[in-house]
């Protein structure tokens, strides 16, 4: 029997083994299918394993809104000539997040750059051994309460936390002012909050606890949550529910309000307790990863991002975030730092007192808020 | 010359396989397991993380039933009979899979505030819904239909012959039952470790608090014992429950039962079949994506124009679907890459534990608990084990160890579980008398395998494959902490952008990515039945 005969039997019947005469042309087949397929496998195998390294290139990880972050990305590669290979976190509600990756990494990073969205993480990774000091000379101009005084990270660009409102739902006149305006009965089962654990919904609770002390900020959370406030997982689901009209009021970041806005939705922004204890301002944060690959890259990007240009950038972008440097142009609806009431918080303080409150009350208070549901 | 026999004998390499493979799937989660419990405060996991495993438990528990009464029939019925539309039925049903589960519960929080009726659904009930509309049933079903269509001809027609098609019907789902009911188990044991349902409905899970631990307290020792805690758990459930399946786990075929059973048409189980499968393919696939659609469909006049140098123009729908289109431009051969790498690696060890495994069930059922257990795990343990391990490693392993190669083994090592099921199954149905007849003649075992044990095989791989890659496809943790920088997948670009982009784009980004992953499976689906004809 030939071996083409016994190739053109049915798949299910068992082939008789080959007789002399076949078994060279066998083993030829056999040999050729086998160095094909190992070269098809080696061919998979180099293509997998390439890393992509060009000739100049440097590696950032970011939790700033990738939509904001990648036109700067792009700015500095078309200036600098350094490819940029960006990497964004997801919102911590989805997912472990990028902060666990640098600190598992810590021994031999593959980051150079880390741009925060926030100084709370920034904080994190210094207190890690993560980050390295740096002083960059682009720094010269933003005000020192932004910035780490050992030099782990530098504030720039920054953001608020904001009161929306459904335009449609609150009337002129019955607008909140205050974050206690979400205690307010006006408000009954209509105010809303991201989860106090994650985000800079966090930084905003140690920021609470530090400036209205430990009794009254608990007093805040439990009043809230007796006038049948909700807890959102994000603030961007809390952007989309003031929105749609589900909640009328509800705290979020100047980013989120500002895409609200130029989406079209009814929703009005107020920058809280201006007569008050003032308004949170979120800087962004630039960190130089110790132990970077690419440590001169990294460094002019930590150069670039600190640039007055960078801050005109990004308060022209939809982030409409407020530059921290004085004398930057602003569009129209970005409200300059110079016209705010900032909160008078220490960003390295606030970073241990938030993980004092991460396993402690607000934990609690975030278990009860699920479970009363 | 290896004799074919071999693959049917006993003998210590079996335990020896089985603890290589079970090593290799748990070495990157006890590289960190080990760091945790060493830890100063071990055995404290939190009294909240406690409660939170009963409410995980019911979820799981429920979605579970839900997955196993309502896809077993349906994957039975869909192997067995032919009617208009299966392919593309089947294609929607599964396409769920595909998406992480955290957006179709976005897209029910959409459409039931569009319809005014948010506190429909919230809490666990609207957990139980997205995991089994989403995960279970569609699990279940696939592994059903491998299973129902491991099937002879004879041994349909015998059924037939015996009792008409009710007899057909019992005999099959008794066939699957056992497969079916360890998919659903599987499905319950993701439904574990998915904070994202938990999170957007306000219900406190194990994933919810294990997901708190590394994100908000970056604390790797508490997150570690709480997978350990979670995962003991699930041994201890899982244990019973291998044992019962591996008594029905698969039936051997009889060595002249080789002739494939070809799906028949039956009027009225066909409407009955297109009426389960449309209702189901709309409860999990068009309803929630009409919710994550609303803003596109919404987008009305008032939009503005954004500045210039901003890639995401908002001025027309169009721009935004071109927008959406350039990335998934940049990432489509990297999702598909991830995918089909990790199906890959994830089957040949899933075939590897069979042949290991073989017909012995106490093997079985060892393999089946063991891997239910670290299914549990949640993929950021696992992943961020392979971070250190990449880290501690020289740099001339990086080609290994963070390159794309790195993503697709991760992915493959987490999805194990689900490539083992279908693989014992299969490799349990052939006839042992195939290797003995081959032994008389002094066919060697290499001959043996590549001309009868790969086309018998083939079909059930053949949908492990696609599982597989479906699951892989929807895991963001695991390629977000893994990918090489700048090698970033679709499903994650989604997620990355979707936290402060326009509606509309993230809303463009999911049709594209449905609409894209429905074409291929719809195409695939054709060309399996245009093969099989």
């Amino acid at each position: 029997m030939t071996a083409e005969v016994a190739a053109r039997r049915a798949p299910n019947q068992l082939a008789l083994p080959a007789d002399d005469s076949t078994k060279g042309l066998f083993a030829g087949c056999m040999a050729r299918g086998m160095m094909r397929s190992l070269r098809t496998t080696l061919a998979v195998l180099l293509l997998v394993t390439a890393r992509s390294s060009a000739a100049e290139d440097v590696v950032v990880y970011t939790s700033v809104d990738e939509i904001f972050a990648r036109p700067i990305a792009r700015g500095f590669e078309a200036e600098s000539g350094i490819t940029v290979r960006l990497v964004p976190d997801t919102e911590e509600t989805k997912s472990t997040g990028l902060v666990n990756r640098l600190i598992a990494e810590r021994a031999r990073p593959q980051a150079d750059v880390f741009w925060s969205g926030d100084p709370v993480r920034a904080a994190v990774l210094a207190r890690k051994g993560v980050s390295a000091p740096y002083r960059s000379p682009q720094a010269d101009g933003l005000p020192a309460q932004f910035s780490d005084p050992n030099g782990h990270w530098t504030g720039f660009s920054a953001r608020a936390r904001v009161l929306i409102y459904n335009r449609t739902l609150v009337p002129e006149g019955q607008t909140p002012t205050s974050v206690m305006d979400l205690l307010a009965p006006r408000f009954l089962g209509k105010a809303c909050l991201a989860n106090p654990l994650f985000g800079t919904t966090s930084m905003h609770a140690a920021a609470l606890f530090a400036v209205l002390g430990d009794d009254k900020a608990r007093a805040l959370f439990e009043s809230f949550t007796t006038n049948g406030g909700r807890m959102l997982s994000s603030n961007g689901e809390v952007r989309r529910r003031v929105a749609n009209g589900e909640c009328a009021v509800g705290i979020t970041d100047t980013d989120d309000a500002n895409v609200a806005r130029l989406e079209g939705k009814p929703i009005g922004v107020v920058f809280p307790d201006a007569d008050g204890i003032g308004t949170l301002v979120i800087p962004n944060c630039a960190v130089l990863i110790a132990g970077a690959p690419h440590p001169a890259a990294a460094r002019r990007f930590v150069d670039y991002l600190l640039r007055p240009e960078t801050e005109r950038a990004l308060a022209q972008s939809a982030a409409a975030q407020m530059p921290l440097r004085a004398g930057v142009p602003v569009p129209a609806g970005v409200v300059p730092l110079a016209q705010l009431r900032p909160m008078q918080v220490d960003y390295g303080v606030l970073a241990q007192l938030l993980e004092t409150l991460s396993r402690g009350y607000l934990k609690d208070w975030v278990d009860r808020a699920n479970s009363g549901r | 010359m290896i004799s074919s026999l071999a693959l049917e004998r006993p003998g210590r390499w079996r335990a020896g396989g089985i603890g290589l493979l079970l090593g290799l799937i748990a070495a990157p989660d006890v590289l960190l397991l080990w760091r945790a419990l060493g830890d100063g405060a071990a055995g404290a996991v939190g009294w909240s993380f406690v409660q939170a495993i009963g409410r995980s438990a019911c979820i799981a528990g429920i979605a579970g039933l839900v997955g196993l009464m309502c896809g077993l029939p349906l994957g039975v019925g869909t192997a067995l009979y032919r009617f208009r539309g299966r392919a593309l039925l089947l294609a929607l049903v599964t396409l769920p899979l595909l998406v992480p589960s955290f957006l179709w519960g976005i897209g029910w929080s959409s459409l039931a505030a569009a319809l005014g009726v948010p506190f429909l659904l919230s809490g666990l009930p609207a957990c139980v819904l997205v995991f089994a509309a989403g995960l279970v049933v569609p699990l279940v079903l696939l592994t059903a239909y491998a299973a129902t269509a491991a099937l002879t001809g004879s041994q349909i027609d015998a059924a037939r012959l015996a009792g008409g098609e009710r007899e057909v019907v019992w005999q099959a789902s008794r066939n699957a039952s056992a497969p079916a009911l360890l998919a659903a188990a599987l499905g319950g044991v993701l439904t574990l470790v998915d904070p994202g349902p938990g999170q957007i409905f306000g219900e406190q899970t194990a994933a919810s608090e294990i997901l708190t631990s590394f994100a908000a307290l970056y604390d790797f020792g508490l997150a570690g014992r709480q997978c350990a805690v979670l995962a003991g758990l699930v041994l201890v459930g899982a244990v019973p429950l291998a044992l019962l399946a591996t008594a029905r786990f698969a039936n051997d075929l009889l060595a002249k039962q080789t002739r494939r059973a070809v799906p028949v048409t039956h009027e009225r189980l066909a409407v009955l079949m297109v009426g389960a499968l449309a209702m189901l393919t709309t409860a999990a696939t068009i309803l929630p994506t009409l919710g994550l659609l609303l803003p596109m469909v919404a987008g009305g006049p008032e939009l503005l124009t954004w500045t210039a140098r901003d890639p995401f123009q908002m001025n027309h729908p169009e721009l935004v679907l071109f927008g959406a289109a350039a990335e998934v431009g940049r990432t489509a051969a990297n999702s598909f890459l991830y995918a089909g790498g990790a199906a890959l690696v994830a089957m040949l060890l899933g075939i590897g534990a069979a042949v290991c495994v073989g017909r012995f069930p106490r093997l079985r059922a060892a393999w089946l608990a063991a891997t239910l257990a670290l299914f549990c795990v949640p993929p950021a343990l696992p992943a961020l084990g392979i971070v250190a391990l990449a880290t501690s490693s020289p740099a001339w392993a990086d080609a290994l160890l963070r390159s794309r190669l790195t993503v697709c083994v991760a992915l493959g090592l987490r999805l194990v579980p689900v490539s083992s099921v279908i693989a014992l199954r299969a490799w349990a149905s052939t006839s042992p008398s195939w290797a003995m007849a081959a032994a008389l003649h002094g066919v060697p075992l290499h001959r043996y395998a590549a001309r009868v044990l790969v086309p018998v095989l083939r079909p059930a791989v053949g949908v492990g494959l696609l599982l597989v890659a479906l699951l892989a496809s929807a895991d963001i943790a695991t390629v977000l902490l893994v990918h090489p920088p700048g090698e970033s997948s679709l499903p994650l670009a989604i997620v990355t952008v979707m936290a402060n982009a326009p509606e509309m784009l993230v809303s463009a980004l999911c049709l594209v990515y449905i609409a894209g992953a429905a074409a291929m499976l719809g195409g695939l689906w054709v060309l399996s039945g245009a093969a099989e004809a």
